[in-house]
């Protein structure tokens, strides 16, 4: 099939993404999404070649992929939940105690942009008139 | 006993002494130390009998050479190099086995009463019996290595028995000198023994080797070299010139010790040697004349520095010098007179001078127990009513070693200057060095006797003082300690009348030695021809005279300077020469300072390079070390961390692989 | 060591194209990944529009057009831009919430393009147990462990430029590999004609619907109600179908000019696939051969066993499907997907089964708390 390298080319795209979503995010279900985006582009990349060679060895496969990938995702979802258990916590850089002896711990430094929370709005009690400020008219 | 195989009685000889050594040291460690002396006294007393036993036998044997050896027992092999313990005994080993376990016997009697008491009385008995172990193996060797076996042997017990009061940094630094001194020594002969062993046809046997180069004449050119070299060991252990400054130090150990090792028997390793070894020193007569000149010298030398000492003990010591340069002068004559005849004035003088130089010592150890083991002469005088037997038994020693007439230090050292005289007169090469020769040796026979009256005077005539050590009850020694005395100055005064002057007995049993035989058959007399084997020593009335006359000046000389004992009197104008014959000539000053500090320069520059080195050492062992504090960051415990590190290398991995692959 | 392009003739036209898609794309995910400082969406978006656009130029110059037609190749694109697109959405935002809503739209799209690779089945597949199952699930342990305002997690990145190059240099590293290899087009001139440079795989339309036919027919004639002689005709009206295709057995497969079997044999004989096409169709051949005589003999008996030539023709059946099948992608995609399944990879099927039974029980086992009753 000569559209043959233009979905090689897409599943290898979204390949890449996925690859650069896992290094460096540090959610981990967002890591995790993006090992499932990697699969994706695998299994574009499978049919693609089923296509050209014309029989279904392509598909089966995928079909085994996103097997596995049912079950990963059931095994991992159930690891972040014991693992959110004990740290209260979904980053990956928590985890860093098997790292050598004299290497001090890697901390983030970078402050994180507060953001200003709008406070709840409060409501006069019923059958009050509200107080409103006073508006300016600007011509 | 006297069915006995003579060599046999040797190895009994020998295995004695080394069982009591053993003996002594276990009782030792079991706690019982103070019974340690009975073994050794009893092991020596044993071996002196079958020595004397080994001797009769030896001497009934018929044959112009005679010897027994017994079988021997395959030591190692390499090559062509093939080396057996083998012991042989022939006249000149069972004399020195005679002497060495007659002198040892009293020698022991006399230490179990000195060192009474003492806490490494076990260990003092134990090396001593391997000390007489070594030096019997030395002089019944057969081979080179045995000789060697038994020379390192002395060497160590020598080290030993000086270093024994070891928590004392004097004697440990003597004891080291001791050692260190005579190991610059053992250097030379040592190699002398591998170019004799080149030499002789590749044996080390000496009868073999000396065979063979005498059969070789094409080896005489090297000859010269290893009898040099030979003799540099000799002048190790024997203490001449210009490595005598140990012997004074060893003082510093027992006085017993210094009896038995630094008058009777180690220092007389060296005059065996070169008795064993005289058919190879005939070949040198160049060698000889060295040994002649520094025999003489230090002689001369150790007589002038035993003049100023102040210590008892120096002087005997100097004196021990003094006389084994006697002896080696008489053994330099060799190629010039019969060899026969040089040996046996040599090894005469050693047999006699064993007597009463071990006399003198023990004496002077017995003034010291007396004294509360103060040795200086300043300290005490007048002895002679505190100690009788001593005094008389040391005046026998000093009369004996002064040469006074018909004593046995007279026979003996006249037959030393009797053949210095003929070697002189024989018109040989360097003749005339030997007049020179003969001029010394006189002049040294008046010092002799000089410094031996002074010191006799010193410590037996004039006031009657004794030091505080001595707790106001200086008294004579017991009989354990007397009774050797006795012995040994019976030894010193008849002994030498007994067996030379009239019968010859001496020279004639000596000279059926076949080494001796074999050096009379191939020198070249100077007036060509070969020498006479059967020819007796000369006595030559005018030497004798000459030699009394100076004798006894020496000993009227000491009479009128010393002869009140008491403190010293310098003449004036005299000042100068007794300053620098107290200072020993700042030998050891001179030494240290061109000798041992340059070493220990070239030590710490050593060390320095060491040190270089090691730093460079622990340099390349830092760089796993820096390698790895760099490296080591990369672990830091972030899992995508360690996956952007999998997946930046397998992209290099995947694009090395994709670059090759599409070509 | 020759160095690598030495025998490689590189336009450098497609060179730059790679190279300028790779380091746009690594800076303009650099500036897109949720930093405390230093993050600019506009720079970043900028950037990876440029990098998307330089890809599919890339494709386009290189390899032509996907399909011949408009309407395919608009839906090929939309379809890419949109997977290409909410990926890049997933993984620079740091809500993990929309995050997953915007995987769901990758799956959507990706699942577009299944769509157009005859995989209708697995398109629906995918759909369900993607976004039905796994993205729900995410969703639910999000709500069971979220974090209040901006958090370590969400708004930083671990190594965003190295991170960024990583995955930009490998898929660089793919388009490289599908330079060297992939089958371009001759000239850029003619990137406008797309010229089937590969014989089209497989066997004939027309052949394939006779095959279909005579697989019909010996459908009917393998029909438990029919009768000996109904079977027969339909037997022989597939054995004509089948002659037509693969010609008898035993006459040399080059013997017939026109087929397009012997067509192709004669293009390039060392094409794998016309190999298997071509045993395939000799397996057809003999089984043909075999089966009808086999029928033909048990309906000489007056009470005729037929259990072995249904037998026969059942598998001749098979082989002639299979031989159908090698062609273009069936049509029953389900059915086909099923029969792969269940007579190829039996037993990957049923590994796949034991996996899932084990992942289950692991799952619930982990995620149980401490302690409790289980």
């Amino acid at each position: 099939m000569i559209s043959l390298p233009h979905f090689l080319i897409v599943g290898a795209v979204l390949f890449g993404l996925g690859l650069v979503g896992f290094l460096t995010r540090r959610n981990l279900i967002t890591m995790f999404l993006c090992a499932e985006m990697m699969l994706q582009g695998v299994v574009l990349n499978f049919l693609a070649f089923g296509k050209y060679h014309g029989h279904l060895g392509g598909q089966i496969a995928a079909l085994f992929i996103i097997t596995v990938a049912a079950c990963e995702a059931g095994l991992a979802l159930a690891m972040f939940l014991a693992i959110y258990r004990r740290t209260k916590s979904l980053d990956s850089g928590v985890w860093q105690e098997l790292r050598e002896d004299r290497i001090p711990a890697t901390v983030d430094t970078d402050p994180l942009p507060t953001f200003l929370e709008d406070p709840d709005p409060v409501l006069t009690p019923a059958g009050a008139r509200p107080i409103r400020a006073e508006e300016e008219v600007r011509v | 006993m006297s069915d006995l195989d003579p060599a046999e009685s040797a190895l009994i000889a020998l295995g004695l002494p080394l069982i009591a050594s053993i003996v002594a040291a276990l009782l030792g460690t079991a706690k019982l130390g103070k019974y340690a002396h009975w073994p050794v006294i009893v092991a020596f007393a044993a071996a002196a009998a079958v020595a004397a036993g080994a001797m009769l036998k030896l001497s009934g044997m018929t044959g112009e050479s005679i010897s027994a050896s017994s079988a021997s027992l395959t030591w190692f092999q390499a090559g062509s190099l093939s080396v057996t313990y083998s012991i042989a005994l022939d006249p000149l080993s069972a004399i020195m086995l005679l002497t060495v376990t007659f002198v040892g016997t009293f020698i022991a009697i006399f230490s179990a009463s000195y060192m009474h008491g003492d806490e490494g009385f076990a260990r003092y008995f134990s090396i001593m019996a391997l000390f007489v172990f070594a030096m019997l193996l030395l002089v019944t060797a057969d081979n080179f290595l045995v000789l060697v076996a038994g020379w390192e042997g002395v060497g160590l017990c020598s080290y030993l028995l000086v270093g024994y009061y070891h928590a004392k940094p004097a004697a440990a630094a003597a004891a080291r000198k001791a050692f260190l001194v005579t190991r610059l020594g053992d250097v030379g002969m040592i190699l002398g023994i591998f170019l004799l062993w080149q030499l002789g046809g590749y044996r080390t046997d000496f009868n073999g080797m000396f065979e063979h180069i005498a059969t070789h004449p094409d080896t005489h050119g090297q000859l010269t070299l290893a009898c040099l070299l030979l003799f540099c060991g000799a002048v190790g252990k024997s203490a001449q010139m210009p490595l005598y400054v140990w012997l004074p130090d060893a003082m510093e150990g027992p006085t017993p010790v210094s009896a038995l090792i630094h008058a009777a028997t180690m220092v007389t390793a060296g005059v065996y040697l070169l008795a064993r070894c005289a058919p190879l020193f005939v070949l040198a007569p160049d060698v000889q004349l060295i040994v002649s000149v520094i025999g003489g010298s230090t002689a001369f030398l150790a007589a002038f520095l035993a003049m100023a000492q102040n210590d008892l003990k120096r002087v005997l010591a100097y004196s021990t010098v003094s006389q084994l340069g006697f002896m080696f002068m008489a053994l330099g004559t060799g190629g010039l007179i019969a060899p026969s005849l040089a040996v046996t004035a040599a090894v005469f003088h050693l047999f006699t001078h064993a007597f009463f130089k071990a006399l003198l010592f023990l004496g002077s150890g017995s003034v010291m127990h007396a004294m509360g083991n103060v040795i200086d002469m300043r300290k005490f005088g007048g002895l002679r009513k505190v100690m009788p037997t001593t005094h008389l038994t040391f005046l026998a020693g000093s009369a004996a070693l002064a040469g006074v007439p018909l004593l046995s230090g007279f026979w003996s050292k006249d037959q030393i200057l009797d053949s210095i005289l003929e070697a002189a007169a024989s018109g040989g090469t360097y003749a005339g060095g030997y007049l020179i020769v003969l001029m010394v040796a006189m002049g040294t026979a008046g010092l002799t006797a000089f410094y031996t009256f002074r010191a006799y005077f010193l410590t037996f005539w004039g006031t009657e003082r004794v030091p505080e050590e001595a707790h106001g009850h200086a008294h004579e020694s017991p009989a354990m300690m007397t009774i050797p005395l006795i012995v040994l100055a019976v030894g010193a005064v008849a002994i030498g009348f007994a067996v030379e002057p009239l019968t010859h007995a001496f020279s004639d049993f000596l000279g059926r030695t076949p080494a001796l035989v074999m050096a009379n058959e191939i020198a070249k007399a100077p007036g060509g021809g070969h020498f006479d084997a059967h020819e007796h020593p000369h006595f030559n009335w005018a030497v004798a005279g000459i030699s009394s006359a100076v004798a006894l000046l020496g000993v009227f000389l000491a009479f009128r300077v010393y002869g009140n004992g008491g403190p010293e009197q310098v003449p004036d104008g005299l000042h100068g020469v007794y300053t620098l014959s107290r200072n020993k000539l700042y030998v050891d000053e001179i030494y240290y300072a061109a000798i041992v500090k340059p070493a220990e320069l070239l030590a710490t520059a050593g060390r320095q390079i060491d040190q270089f080195f090691a730093v460079l050492v622990r340099l390349v062992g830092s760089v796993p070390e820096f390698i790895g504090a760099a490296v080591r960051p990369m672990q830091n415990g972030l899992v995508q961390f360690y996956g952007l590190g999998m997946v930046l290398g397998l992209g290099v991995v995947l694009a090395v692989v994709i670059l090759r692959s599409t070509r | 060591m020759i160095p690598p392009f030495a025998s490689l003739e590189i336009d450098p036209i497609a060179a730059g194209q790679i190279v300028a898609a790779v380091v746009m794309g690594t800076l303009g995910l650099y500036f897109l990944l949720p930093r405390p400082r230093g993050r600019s969406i506009a720079l970043g978006t900028f950037l990876s529009l440029g990098t998307a656009g330089m890809i599919a130029g890339f494709l386009i110059t290189t390899f032509g057009q996907p399909f011949p037609n408009l309407v395919e190749n608009a839906l090929f694109w939309l379809f890419a831009a949109g997977a290409v697109g909410f990926g890049r959405v997933l993984v620079m935002q740091s809500n993990p919430a929309r995050g997953a809503i915007s995987f769901a739209f990758v799956i959507l799209s990706s699942c577009g393009l299944f769509l157009m690779l005859a995989a209708p089945f697995l398109m629906a597949a995918t759909i369900i147990i993607y976004m039905g199952a796994i993205v729900v699930t995410f969703l639910f342990v999000l709500m069971l462990s979220q974090a209040k305002g901006a958090s370590d997690e969400n708004d930083r990145s671990r190594e965003p430029l190295l991170g960024s190059l990583a995955g930009f240099a490998f898929m660089g590293l793919i388009l490289f590999t599908l330079y060297v290899t992939g089958p371009r087009v001759e000239t850029r001139a003619d990137a406008a004609i797309v010229e089937p440079l590969l014989p089209a795989t497989g066997i004939r339309t027309a052949d394939k619907l006779l095959l279909v036919a005579a697989a019909n027919d010996l459908d009917l004639a393998l029909d438990p109600d029919a009768k000996p002689d109904e079977m027969l005709m339909q037997a022989k009206q597939a054995r004509t179908r089948l002659l037509r295709v693969v010609g008898s057995a035993g006459e040399p497969l080059d013997a017939n000019p026109g087929r397009t079997i012997q067509d192709r044999l004669r293009n390039s004989e060392t094409d794998v696939r016309i190999a298997s096409i071509v045993a395939q169709a000799d397996k057809v051949r003999v089984l043909k051969k075999t089966s009808l005589d086999r029928l033909e003999t048990a309906l000489l008996d007056r009470e005729p066993k037929l259990d072995e030539a249904r037998e026969q023709l059942k598998r001749l059946r098979g082989e002639v499907l299979i031989l159908a099948g090698r062609g273009e992608l069936p049509a029953k995609n389900v059915k086909a997907i099923g029969y792969a399944l269940y007579s190829e990879h039996l037993i990957a099927v049923e590994l796949a089964g034991t996996l899932l039974l084990v992942a289950t029980i692991g799952a619930v086992a982990i995620a149980q708390k401490k302690g409790s009753v289980a």
